[in-house]
């Protein structure tokens, strides 16, 4: 009896998540809206999550290939413009209807009309897509696109043509609560500020989904969400763990620690269109002060890979052979000194001919401790060989409206120099050399510093048609070259990914290279 | 003459209404910053002139900023606070579903916060100069400068990481499904870090003003005549002091009851608590001009119901304001 009454006791006391094993806990950063294509927010985990509840055709596997996933059988016509596509038998939405290559069709149709910044621009160079039948599909495209399979194909979820056919307004999409997908998971429940819940979803196609349930709640600060996994009421964590952190949770029983090269990057973004900072020497002279090494031990604790003047990951299939920066500060003097730029007046700043000292705004975003401490040491380090550089901090978005006004390139820019970064998804397609580089603000679209080079423009034209990966290769090492040669940007350097689960909750988790392990591939194989 | 007050002091907060309602409306557009990419997710970058458009006259920001003024009046006076851009949820359904979760962390914090301080206060004064009026004056004085988000981090590492005690984040236990009485609990059980921390923070204010309104009463002429009378110390420190030294403690009370729904930004950040202060800082973050506006409206409301609720009730606790009218 008293065994009974202790038991009783005992089960009332735990916290009741703990009682369910196959319940996995991955802790989010913010908001993510209903979770639909229209309604989720960010690009990092956001996406990521969506696509557990709708499906794309083909989804990035552990290495950034885009396999096939809705899709059985793929052919691709000898000019490169037409993808006829299979989709694989038996596919259902949650409801229980069918999907076919109408609801394809019908979701580009819809990207085409309903703008999503995200899905809309895939359907550019769209000239039409078929379904001649349910199972097959025809896109036919303007022009040969090497990024088709991987930022279109791969990307754009597919939406249940029944559901969607009359939300017809981009307001009215955005306020759409539906989440009927074709996805491993249905989502259950939305607590709006506090947690998702999703279940299995028990006939997905690809075969048995590993959790049964996956609890999602929002935890707005970061120290506190990993405190929250160390005393074990989350299992997992979207965020990447901070270098401080990693020998501490390393020790730590039953915690894991997964670590890889990381995607994203921290740059040193120069405004190409300044008086000063136009010219490719102050700039090189700039970098060579900057010593990146010392930065990735002290900001990063060693967690982090030196920064390569291309752009690109040394890890990224793309990455230019042998591309090295290489500086010094004496180097920077000697260069500085070369180009005319002497302290006249000695005030420990240089000056340019005309006379206008080298004293420029650094700016960077009030969020981000690890670019903020960056942007002192570019301070000290700058000092050293005679340029002076005042840091502003701000919020994002004040930053972002100096830097980049309304997200749109064209609008010109107001700034000297920040600290800035890109995402991981930036790195992982070889075109991102065109959308960063290219000098039309509308093809360079994340060309924020103003860059110019024709013969950097022509590459780039010549790359987004090609669909030849070999050929992809050699074009995207030319365009490295020359981005190292003019350093319209200083890449600091790429912090690795660095992820910690619970081992007892749940051990499976695939970790995307360069991503993390936010991916479908954490709960569901490949379909066969 | 008492329909006379009332009208006055009507008109007075009608006004004070629309200024706070424009105001509502100006500063939000007034921050650098564009919503753009809380309207169309990140890849904003990549649309074209004519996509930025169709967003644009989508959520009606392409209207020149009067008609914008006009239509937003309009849409409040029927009630309707639009759609975030953020969540694509309606306003009013985002701010009730914060709101109860503020009320009840703010609401109570701020009764156990003025009771706490009106005990502790009238202690200190009692024994004014004394080791427990310096102690407390000392301690108080730590605890106003203690940065609450510190206090927080404290209390999450020491009785919900450490020892294991509470939960480190939320308002309930998320996916668990509770309902009843378990769900009480588990409310109960997240309530209580949170809710220590902003109580923590907000006695000391209460306890200086009680214990320097008690001390000024405690040197008046008529607490003198009491003692020369040879009345009991406690019916002097009860009955005389205390109720007139209460009256600065019910202004301060009234004033903030009014705050109560702008919520407690920092500590629901910290323990991840879904109530109105986080949903304001977030909206700022994400430039949500119909969150802000219908936060900030929300706020000046109550601001000004509490406002009505002192000028109403301070007549009754103070007879000296009903002889002057």
């Amino acid at each position: 009896m008293s065994l009974l009454i202790y038991l009783v006791v005992v089960s009332l006391l735990l916290p009741p998540a703990n009682a369910q094993s196959s319940t996995v806990r991955l802790a989010l950063t913010r908001d993510e809206g209903w979770l639909n294509p229209y309604t989720y927010q960010s690009g990092y985990p956001g996406w990521n999550i969506m696509t557990l509840v709708y499906d794309p055709l083909f989804y990035p596997d552990l290495n950034n290939e885009p396999i096939p996933w809705l899709v059985r059988d793929t052919r691709v016509s000898t000019d490169g413009r037409t993808w006829t596509l299979t989709l694989r038998p038996n596919i259902r939405w949650h409801d229980g209807r069918p999907l076919t290559s109408e609801d394809v069709k019908f979701t580009f149709e819809y990207a085409a009309k309903v703008t999503h910044s995200r899905w809309t621009p895939t359907t550019r160079n769209l000239d039409g897509v078929d379904a001649p039948n349910p199972q097959t599909v025809i896109f036919r495209l303007k022009q040969p696109d090497a990024g088709f399979r991987l930022r279109t194909l791969a990307d754009v979820p597919i939406l249940p043509k029944h559901v969607w056919e009359p939300v017809t307004t981009v307001a009215a999409a955005r306020a759409f609560r539906n989440t009927v997908g074709s996805g491993p998971f249905r989502v259950e429940e939305v607590q709006d500020g506090q947690f998702y819940r999703l279940s299995a979803n028990p006939q997905y196609f690809a075969g048995p989904v590993k959790v049964r349930e996956v609890v999602l709640p929002i935890i707005r600060d970061a120290t506190v969400s990993f405190t929250a996994l160390q005393a074990g009421q989350i299992d997992a964590n979207a965020r990447t763990l901070s270098p401080e952190l990693v020998a501490q949770f390393e020790k730590a029983a039953g915690i894991k620690v997964v670590r890889g090269a990381g995607f994203a990057s921290t740059i040193l973004q120069f405004n190409v269109e300044h008086p000063l900072l136009k010219d490719a020497r102050l700039r090189r002279a700039i970098a060579g002060a900057i010593n990146t090494t010392l930065m990735v031990r002290l900001l990063m604790l060693g967690y982090a890979v030196v920064g390569s003047p291309g752009y690109l990951h040394p890890d990224s299939p793309f990455y230019a052979q042998g591309l090295k920066f290489e500086g010094s500060k004496a180097k920077s003097v000697a260069l500085l000194n070369e180009a005319g730029y002497l302290d006249r007046n000695r005030d420990g700043i240089r000056e340019a001919q005309d006379g206008t000292p080298l004293q420029f705004t650094l700016l960077t975003l009030a969020g981000n401790p690890v670019r903020i401490r960056g942007a002192e040491l570019i301070r000290t380090a700058l000092k050293d060989v005679g340029i002076g550089v005042n840091i502003r901090v701000a919020e994002d978005a004040a930053i972002i409206d100096q830097v980049w006004p309304e997200f749109d390139v064209c609008k010109g820019r107001r700034f000297d120099m920040a600290v800035f970064g890109w995402s991981a998804p930036v790195m992982s397609r070889p075109t991102a050399l065109v959308d960063l580089f290219h000098s039309n603000c509308q093809i360079g679209a994340i060309n924020i510093g103003g860059y110019k080079n024709p013969q950097l423009d022509r590459l780039g034209e010549q790359l987004v048609v090609t669909v030849d990966p070999a050929s992809q290769k050699q074009l995207a090492a030319e365009m490295q070259k020359i981005v190292a040669q003019d350093l319209p940007i200083h890449v600091l350097f790429y912090p690795d990914t660095i992820m910690a689960y619970r081992q007892s909750a749940y051990g499976r988790w695939a970790f995307q290279k360069g991503q993390g392990y936010v991916t479908k591939l954490s709960f569901v194989d490949p379909p066969k | 003459m008492l329909w006379r007050f009332f009208a006055a002091k009507g008109v007075q907060y009608a006004l004070v209404l629309l200024f706070a309602v424009t105001l509502n409306f100006a500063l939000p557009r007034m921050m650098p910053g564009s919503p753009l990419v809380f309207l169309a997710g990140e890849d904003v970058g990549f649309m074209t002139e004519a996509q930025r458009a169709q967003l644009y006259s989508a959520f009606g920001l392409d209207r020149p900023v009067w008609r914008q003024y006009a239509i937003y009046l309009g849409n409040l006076a029927r009630g309707d606070l639009g759609h975030s851009f953020q969540q694509g949820r309606p306003v009013v359904e985002i701010i009730l579903s914060r709101l109860r979760w503020t009320v009840l962390l703010v609401g109570i914090s701020l009764l156990l916060a003025t009771l706490i301080g009106i005990a502790w206060g009238t202690a200190a004064a009692w024994r004014r100069g004394r080791p427990l009026d310096l102690a407390s004056l000392g301690g108080a004085m730590l605890l106003e400068s203690t940065p609450s988000f510190w206090l927080a981090m404290i209390f999450i590492a020491v009785f919900a990481a450490g020892r294991g005690w509470f939960p480190v984040f939320g308002a309930m236990t998320p996916g668990a499904g509770l309902s009843g009485p378990a769900w009480i609990f588990d409310v109960a059980w997240h309530l209580v870090l949170p809710l220590a921390t902003l109580t923590l923070v907000t006695i000391p204010g209460m306890f200086l003003i009680m214990r320097y309104s008690l001390l000024t009463v405690l040197g008046e002429q008529y607490i003198s005549t009491a003692r020369s009378k040879g009345v009991a110390e406690r019916r002097i420190m009860f009955r005389h002091a205390m109720r007139n030294a209460l009256l600065p403690v019910s202004t301060v009370f009234m004033l903030n009851l009014g705050y109560i729904v702008s919520g407690a930004t920092v500590i629901e950040t910290v323990f991840s608590y879904p109530g109105l202060g986080r949903l304001l800082f977030e909206a700022v973050l994400a430039r949500d001009y119909p969150v802000l506006q219908g936060t900030f409206f929300i706020v000046t409301v109550s601001v000004i119901l509490a406002n009505i609720a002192a000028d109403l009730v301070y007549p009754l606790i103070d007879p000296r304001v009903r002889h002057a009218r």
